[in-house]
């Protein structure tokens, strides 16, 4: 962050504990030195239930840090008074955040921390699906029946037991389809098909036009395994994200501004092609005259447009 | 199989379409934005007979690859002698990879025994899609292999590691051959069971993959080298022969040398760009004051030594 350049005198946690200051202890957990901010955490958490109101304000707080580290400080407290303020950090932007509100949920040892963390277990960031799963199991959650148990499998990427889930398997696996991490997405494909079910194909037929190259290659197999008709996979990896270069963009660039259009499509030339360019017309601007430097150089500038949009044209596409 | 249901809801009446047998506005909705109405007009056109045959041969020709492809599915499943032809020339001549694999597959659906000689070449396409697309094929028209090379190109095709790695040295030649592969994933595999077969003969193939552009094939490589005979010894030098990803030494100091500053910008290096204007501003106000030749003759010794410099650090950087 920007305001982090900016620097800041670090406080005395040792001063604020002895003054009871709690906001300044509030206020030094988001100091960016980890020392700082364990010990404020661990003051606050010492402090007990005095210090849960002014923690579950700073949650509404911007800083990040500043929340990641209430929460904290609220985990250490175990107040099960802070458990719906808890439960609404689960929905924060942060995926940081949500982990860190899933293992404080934890720590409440309550019956209400079960239901965020529920919702957690559908998380599409991996790691707050892991803590939730944790912290589940630290509040004595038992999953009734096999599509609770199936979610919190998902959730510890237990890929051997989710196999034997069968069709129960299903849901947590498409939302597995939606993670960021490419692995978890192989594996969750593989394991779709090793299930077998033709209740995935649809799914599987996305996954052909992920972003990810094994990812695609792992879902034509696996739609084998579900009885996809094979006709289908071409058009499903037709979906794929292309990152083919523009020929029309690298001509438009070649000729506004030569040599950048090169740029365009990796050429390391292309920097030196600009500034020999500027150059140049700098000098036959001074020696020709406007129009005749724009007569002698248009020409050249079609060329290098030309040549820039072929050679985009031409360039082979990323393998599939 | 309902397979659409993932790609939205159905806008236009495919439904109406196909029972007045208007086969041009089907083949049009095949262009459609909707990826589930271009695959509804395509099941439809499938289920037109063989009357729909003709135009569709005529729409192979489309420039829009999604056309091509529905086309393709449609003729699949019409099993029209007629199409056998076409298709031959679509994996022949066609840009595009998932129309090739279409048109692979689609011969497998039409079920002549004529197109078997030219999709047996295709286990030898260093395109695992069409290899694995001809293997899909092959096995619907009821082909089996010849000699021992089709068939572990058959099994390479379909992904059978296991069974490739029991077949031990007779299954060298295509593993060797299948180094063309152009996934990188797919050659690291091939590289590792040239290692688990362990036999001199793969030394050769060993050392193409030692010098291979991607870093994971060459460290199977390096793995399975002591299997297949290679000196240890050797293996650096070996892998110093490969072709170099990172920035080019020379490049870098060129661009040092002409423009201050691009050559760091190259290598990574964010404050390139700062040096870069900062040289500029120098050096024009240098002009002004001096006449232009001038302060290039004062600026060239210098800037050749950040060429140096430049050159020095480009290669030292490791793309191993």
């Amino acid at each position: 962050m920007l305001l982090d350049l900016i620097p800041r005198k670090k406080p005395d946690v040792g001063v604020l504990i002895k003054k009871r200051d709690l906001p300044g202890l509030i206020r030094a957990l988001s100091f960016r030195d980890p020392d700082v901010q364990s010990d404020a955490v661990h003051a606050l958490g010492d402090i007990g239930p005095e210090a849960v109101g002014p923690l579950v304000l700073a949650l509404k707080r911007k800083n990040r840090n500043l929340r990641l580290g209430a929460i904290g400080a609220l985990a250490e407290i175990r107040d099960p008074g802070a458990v719906s303020a808890l439960a609404d950090m689960m929905k924060d932007p942060g995926s940081e955040v949500r982990w860190q509100a899933a293992i404080a949920l934890g720590e409440m040892n309550s019956h209400h921390a079960i239901e965020p963390l529920l919702r957690g277990l559908e998380d599409p960031d991996k790691y707050v699906r892991y803590g939730s799963a944790i912290s589940l199991v630290k509040n004595g959650y038992q999953p009734s029946g096999e599509y609770e148990l199936a979610w919190y499998y998902a959730a510890m990427q237990d890929w051997d037991r989710l196999k034997t889930m069968e069709s129960s398997a299903l849901a947590p696996l498409y939302n597995l389809l939606r993670d960021t991490d490419s692995d978890v997405r192989v594996h969750a494909v593989q394991v779709l098909g090793d299930i077998g079910d033709s209740a995935a194909g649809p799914a599987l037929i996305r996954s052909l036009g992920d972003a990810d190259r094994q990812v695609r290659w792992e879902a034509a197999l696996a739609s084998q395994k579900c009885g996809v008709p094979p006709i289908y996979l071409p058009r499903g990896l037709c979906q794929r994200p292309r990152i083919q270069k523009n020929p029309l963009i690298a001509g438009f660039l070649n000729f506004l501004l030569p040599g950048l259009g090169y740029g365009y499509l990796g050429k390391w030339w292309g920097i030196m092609i600009f500034q020999i360019d500027i150059t140049v017309t700098v000098w036959l601007f001074r020696a020709e005259g406007e129009s005749n430097t724009y007569i002698l150089l248009f020409p050249l500038y079609l060329l290098l447009a030309m040549h820039a949009w072929y050679l985009a044209k031409n360039m082979p596409e990323e393998p599939a | 199989m309902t397979l659409f249901h993932g790609f939205g809801s159905t806008v236009p009446d495919i439904g109406r379409l196909k029972d007045a047998g208007d086969i041009p506005a089907l083949i049009h909705h095949l262009s459609n934005t909707d990826p589930s109405v271009r695959w509804h007009a395509a099941e439809a056109l499938g289920t037109c007979g063989e009357k729909a045959v003709p135009p569709l041969l005529a729409a192979l020709q489309s420039r829009v690859i999604p056309v091509r492809l529905g086309t393709i599915e449609a003729l699949g499943a019409i099993r029209d002698l007629r199409a056998v032809s076409p298709l031959l020339v679509v994996i022949d001549d066609d840009t595009s990879l998932e129309v090739r694999w279409a048109a692979v597959l689609a011969l497998g659906e039409i079920g002549s025994p004529d197109a078997i000689p030219f999709l047996v070449p295709l286990l030898r396409d260093p395109r695992r899609y069409l290899r694995y697309g001809a293997a899909t094929a092959l096995d619907r028209l009821g082909w089996l292999p010849q000699n021992d090379a089709d068939t572990v190109y058959r099994l390479i095709a379909r992904q059978d590691w296991e069974a490739v790695r029991r077949l031990g040295a007779a299954a060298l030649p295509p593993l060797r051959d299948l180094l063309r592969d152009n996934d990188p994933k797919s050659r690291a595999m091939i590289v590792s069971i040239l290692g688990q077969i362990g036999n001199p003969q793969a030394q050769m193939a060993c050392q193409k993959a030692l010098k291979d552009s991607d870093p994971r094939v060459r460290w199977r490589a390096v793995l399975a080298a002591m299997n297949c005979g290679l000196a240890s010894h050797n293996l650096p030098l070996m892998v110093a022969g490969r072709e170099r990803t990172g920035p080019d030494p020379a490049a870098a100091a060129l661009l040092n040398f002409l423009f201050l500053g691009i050559g760091y910008n190259y290598i990574g290096k964010w404050w390139g760009f700062p040096v870069f204007m900062t040289y500029m501003s120098v050096l024009v106000l240098a002009q002004l004051a001096m006449g232009p030749f001038l302060p290039y003759l004062i600026a060239y010794p210098l800037t050749a030594l950040f060429g140096i410099h430049t050159y020095y650090l480009a290669e030292r950087m490791s793309d191993l």
